[in-house]
């Protein structure tokens, strides 16, 4: 797959703090590519510079074959953006807003209305579609941001953290549109605190804290290289800790000790599972590794301010 | 400075929008200019006797008219902006578009001077009506588009206010010291020839006078070189203020 993204030493500061610190990444083109981390991780800030509006404190990003800066409209032209906080034009109806939307894409009136009715039907709006935006739910909001950001055709599509706030059938129609638009060919970046989305949506993404790529790849491999499959959880006082690690420590391959409970890693779980047994610990959960348990033992369980 | 003509597409969104709010806005800028023409033209008027050779109420009329256009356009850039960028986050997706922030910021001010246009003429409509009209159709249309350039200059140095503002409470500053003072050392109610000499000269800093004089040279077909240096002054000004106030808020915006 060509490359449709390529960042070299991106960097980005806003006075003593540094939001993005040096990072390099390559984006292919049709994939659906994610970035993770906790909150001020520098994720939006990397977004925000990838579709040109924010300013670049130094290091490149091309985008298409284009060098991305605020003045460039040519990436912004190609680029549909589902931002992270809802900009909708509260004072204009659903419809109105995807007319008044596309005119700054120089789209043609009949078309802009054909797209326009195309889109609202894509995100099961039809009911809404002369109703101000003041009348909508939050999650009918997010999905007229996800129709609108469609307006363009564009072939790279920009998602931040689109389903923060939204009730569980929302995300999966988000999630569902996103995987459609990315089966049709556009490429995909996502920004994400939720590992689950990332799970679910992304071919390849990268893991960020405090503005620098700690880790990349595909979720599968991820697990797989840091975790391995499965984790046993044991909630019991820290000074078990010895006689446990000696005795489960040969089976795992690794673990970890985070506030009232005790983490094994392991490839394969069913030889702790039969200490447990003889152990007769109380309580102990076993499940799959998850992306999760990546991004906590990358970025520390304690919590961050 | 990255402008386009897609200045003129934000002008339309705000267009578009405007059609819900025409009659409350119609009136909410008619409302406090049409008291100026009752109470000080009417009724303080009827005790001025002879005004230069004509009424007094035709020396307010021109004053008050370009009064309402710097209110409309002022307001709109300093609460209607703030509320675009602020709350409704407006701005920024007009950003993410091949809409730039200049385009943005540029197409709004253009927004406020026609608003404010709006609010000229209506004055000019009231006001024919109570006898007072300008000289003739031309300097009429003359005077709409003057209107349009003072309301840009107004509209523009709002911007900066609110491209500094935390909130909306800053705006006080601005329309306390800055707008309300020009509203009685600028020639609206009464000559200047009467203030004492200092007050003349502070007069001839405020836009506001300039653009009175304008209005009222208009109105009354009279022009004089005067009129040149009030001309002069508002394009300066309005180059300025325009120029600063769209880069200001690019910084805003663009972080």
């Amino acid at each position: 797959m060509a490359t449709i993204i390529k960042a070299d030493g991106l960097t980005k500061k806003f006075g003593d703090l540094t939001a993005v610190d040096g990072i390099s990444f390559e984006i292919r083109e049709g994939e659906c590519f994610g970035f993770l981390g906790p909150n001020g991780a520098g994720k939006t800030s990397t977004v925000r510079m990838i579709h040109c509006v924010s300013p670049i404190t130094s290091g490149t990003i091309f985008v298409g074959g284009l060098p991305a800066n605020v003045d460039n409209r040519k990436i912004k032209a190609m680029t549909g953006v589902v931002p992270q906080e809802i900009t909708l034009d509260n004072d204009l109806t659903v419809f109105e807003n995807m007319m008044v939307f596309s005119k700054f894409f120089d789209i043609p009136r009949r078309e802009a209305r054909k797209r326009t009715d195309e889109l609202i039907a894509f995100v099961e709006l039809e009911a809404k579609r002369d109703n101000k935006i003041s009348e909508l739910s939050t999650g009918m909001k997010r999905r007229l941001l996800v129709a609108r950001a469609l307006l363009n055709k564009p072939s790279l599509i920009i998602a931040d953290e689109p389903t923060t706030g939204l009730d569980p059938q929302a995300r999966h129609l988000i999630w569902q549109r996103l995987r459609l638009l990315k089966s049709q060919g556009t490429t995909l970046i996502l920004t994400t605190q939720y590992m689950e989305e990332a799970q679910q949506l992304c071919d390849r993404l990268v893991i960020m804290n405090e503005g620098k790529i700690l880790i990349g790849g595909s979720p599968r491999q991820l697990i797989d290289d840091e975790i391995g499959r499965e984790v046993v959880e044991i909630r019991i006082d820290a000074k078990e800790d010895p006689h446990l690690i000696a005795e489960l420590g040969p089976f795992a391959r690794g673990h970890e000790r985070a506030g009232d409970t005790l983490f094994f890693y392991c490839r394969d779980g069913r030889e702790i599972q039969k200490k447990l047994v003889e152990l007769d610990l109380p309580n102990t959960v076993h499940r799959p590794a998850t992306l999760e348990d990546v991004f906590l033992k990358l970025t520390g369980r304690s919590l961050i301010e | 400075m990255n402008l386009s003509r897609r200045a003129f597409l934000v002008f339309y969104r705000n267009l578009v929008s405007y059609k819900r709010f025409v009659v409350s806005t119609f009136i909410a800028s008619l409302i406090q200019p049409l008291f100026y023409l009752i109470t000080f033209g009417i009724g303080m008027g009827a005790y001025m006797g002879a005004f230069g050779g004509k009424t007094y109420l035709s020396f307010l009329v021109p004053g008050v008219l370009i009064t309402s256009v710097m209110m409309s356009s002022t307001f709109e850039s300093l609460y209607g902006a703030f509320v675009k960028m602020i709350h409704e986050k407006l701005y920024d997706s007009l950003i993410a578009t091949p809409v730039s922030a200049e385009d943005a910021i540029a197409g709004d001010i253009l927004w406020g001077a026609f608003r404010g246009l709006i609010s000229g003429v209506l004055m000019m409509a009231v006001a024919f009506f109570m006898g007072v009209f300008p000289v003739s159709l031309p300097a009429g249309l003359l005077l709409c588009v003057l209107m349009v350039l003072i309301g840009i200059m107004f509209g523009s140095m709002a911007m900066i206010v609110t491209s500094y503002a935390p909130n909306f409470d800053f705006f006080n500053y601005y329309t306390e010291l800055v707008i309300t003072p020009m509203l009685f050392f600028s020639g609206v109610f009464f000559p200047l020839d009467h203030f004492p000499a200092w007050m003349k000269t502070l007069a001839q800093f405020l836009p506001l006078t300039h653009a009175v004089q304008v209005s009222r040279a208009v109105y009354a077909g009279v022009y004089t070189k005067n009129l040149v240096l009030n001309l002069a002054f508002i394009l300066a000004l309005t180059a300025i203020a325009f120029w600063f106030g769209v880069g200001r808020m690019k910084k805003r915006l663009i972080k």
